[in-house]
């Protein structure tokens, strides 16, 4: 596994990771339990069910699924429904009308509150809309978090996020207010904050939108590199190019369809 | 409903609302004494409250504090004269200005100036899910963002109201000179301010500064969050703050003047 992560690395789009395409309802045990036996699980959905909201396309039922460290789910999404409850579901900032949702092993719910902010900074994300503290330059944005809930320097946290920048096609950190930055500057911006400080667990929401084709490869990269160090990625997608791409490597491959979530592949 | 019932419930709802602004308020003060909630971004987002609403309202401070000391002066010299009392214009300044009109102007100006925009803002961010990608990132919004207005809208009140005094006291007594030379020298007058004074004085100016300014900031704050989903929702909420923080305003005050002076 880590062998064929290396050489996806080098050649993104050589290796077929997921080859099976049967359906299997998510609510399966033997799915939940599979991956238990690995690592411990970063997040656990289980059973979970939220109720219709004027926030999101569709709501959820009873949805289960377990993601180790190091393992990729990628989510396709209905055509038209792309706002989905799944991703504040697992930062825990939503919470379920049925089922529980754990993180590193604990109910986001029965957390306290601090607790629980503190747990979210281990959370990155690429959000499905807008994203951004408008009050806040583009740099102060992506630096946020870590500036919250660490103690690292400002110039450790920037020489990071300048690294990143560059890997997702920046010329640095930016340091425009939001509302005079491109849009396409913002969305590889997203990209730099989700992976900035190493997260234990990364959720792409239709991360490629607006970026295709030329992001992919750097992304797969960075998303594998993430992977490699133990952090689990929850990736939705409504596109065709990136669902077929095998070089994401996808541990389970699930599609949505209304409420439920059907899994229609999962890595040998 | 009969009119027992409503008039039990408006008087619950009350209740609620001062209960949970009071919470708010408390809430805020205890969370700002802890070292721990003043993490960088959270001193970045206090300084650049004050910066908005205490630095940026000096101007506006300053042409209506120097407009209020002429207005008190023109009317005291007239009466003070006709009782024949021209050299208690320092106390009558204590009086009139320190213990009622200063703290209530202050706060007022910052009702309208800033706290309506800061629940325009905070109404904005709600409905453009600023709030919930500061929560899905573990900054929680209260301290983010409740925390630090609360506390510079009140710093900025009381350091807007003790200018306020500075300036309305030195345009009144310019003003005095220019209106009726016979005046007292400045010496004198300042020793008349300070003679007049009393600890029961500043106590009621304290007062009268920071709790309504506090209490403006959690109303605000609060009405600014209520929003939920519509643009339109933020001018009511808006219209909704200055009502409720002009209430407390003169509710807070007339609590005061009586447990301090009855």
């Amino acid at each position: 596994m880590h062998c064929r992560r290396q050489c996806a690395y080098i050649q993104p789009y050589a290796i077929s990771g997921i080859e099976k395409a049967v359906s299997i309802s998510t609510t399966d045990p033997g799915l939940a339990g599979k991956s238990s036996t690995h690592s411990p699980a970063v997040l656990d959905f289980r059973g979970v069910s939220t109720e219709p909201s004027a926030f999101f396309d569709t709501p959820l039922w009873d949805v289960s699924f377990r993601l180790s460290q190091g393992q990729l789910l990628l989510v396709r999404m209905e055509r038209g429904r792309f706002r989905l409850p799944l991703a504040d579901l697992a930062a825990g900032i939503l919470e379920p009308a049925d089922g529980a949702v754990e993180f590193m092993g604990r109910n986001w719910q029965e957390m306290a509150a601090d607790y629980a902010s503190a747990q979210r900074a281990k959370v990155g994300r690429v959000f499905g809309s807008q994203g951004w503290i408008n009050f806040l330059g583009v740099g102060q944005n992506i630096t946020l978090a870590q500036r919250h809930h660490t103690t690292r320097t400002d110039t450790d946290i920037e020489a990071e996020a300048t690294e990143l920048a560059r890997i997702f096609g920046l010329p640095g950190l930016p340091h425009r207010p939001v509302s005079g930055a491109r849009l396409e500057d913002l969305n590889r911006s997203a990209f730099v904050r989700a992976f900035l400080g190493q997260p234990a667990l990364i959720i792409l929401e239709r991360p490629t939108r607006d970026l295709m084709p030329a992001i992919l490869p750097p992304l797969v990269n960075a998303v594998r590199i993430a992977r490699d160090r133990g952090c689990a990625i929850l990736w939705t997608t409504s596109e065709d190019l990136v669902w077929r791409d095998p070089g994401i490597d996808a541990t389970f491959k699930c599609t949505m369809f209304g409420a439920r979530m059907n899994v229609v592949a999962e890595e040998k | 409903m009969n009119t027992f019932a409503q008039v039990g419930n408006f008087a619950l709802n009350g209740w609620r609302e001062i209960c949970y602004l009071s919470g708010i308020t408390a809430q805020a003060l205890f969370v700002g004494v802890k070292p721990r909630y003043w993490t960088r971004p959270v001193r970045a987002e206090f300084y650049r409250q004050i910066l908005s609403i205490g630095i940026d309202s000096i101007g506006f401070v300053f042409y209506v504090a120097s407009a209020v000391g002429i207005v008190v002066v023109a009317q005291a010299l007239v009466w003070l004269q006709v009782v024949g009392q021209s050299k208690s214009l320092g106390a009558l300044f204590v009086t009139v200005l320190i213990r009622e009109a200063v703290p209530i102007l202050t706060n007022f100006l910052i009702i309208g100036r800033s706290g309506t925009a800061l629940t325009s803002e905070l109404g904005n961010m709600r409905i453009s899910g600023e709030v919930r990608v500061l929560d899905a990132q573990g900054l929680d919004p209260f301290i983010y963002l409740v925390m630090p207005r609360v506390l510079s809208l009140t710093v900025s009140v009381f350091c807007l109201a003790v200018l306020f005094v500075a300036v309305s006291f030195s345009s009144g007594y310019l003003c005095s000179l220019l209106l009726s030379p016979a005046i007292a020298d400045p010496g004198t007058f300042i020793y008349s301010i300070f003679s007049s004074l009393n600890p029961v004085d500043i106590i009621n100016f304290l007062a009268k500064s920071i709790i309504p300014a506090l209490f403006t900031g959690a109303i605000c704050c609060a009405e600014g969050l209520r929003v939920e989903a519509s643009i339109t929702e933020v001018p009511p909420a808006t219209k909704r703050a200055l009502s409720r923080s002009v209430r407390a305003l003169f509710g807070i005050s007339a609590l005061v003047t009586l447990l301090t002076y009855v």
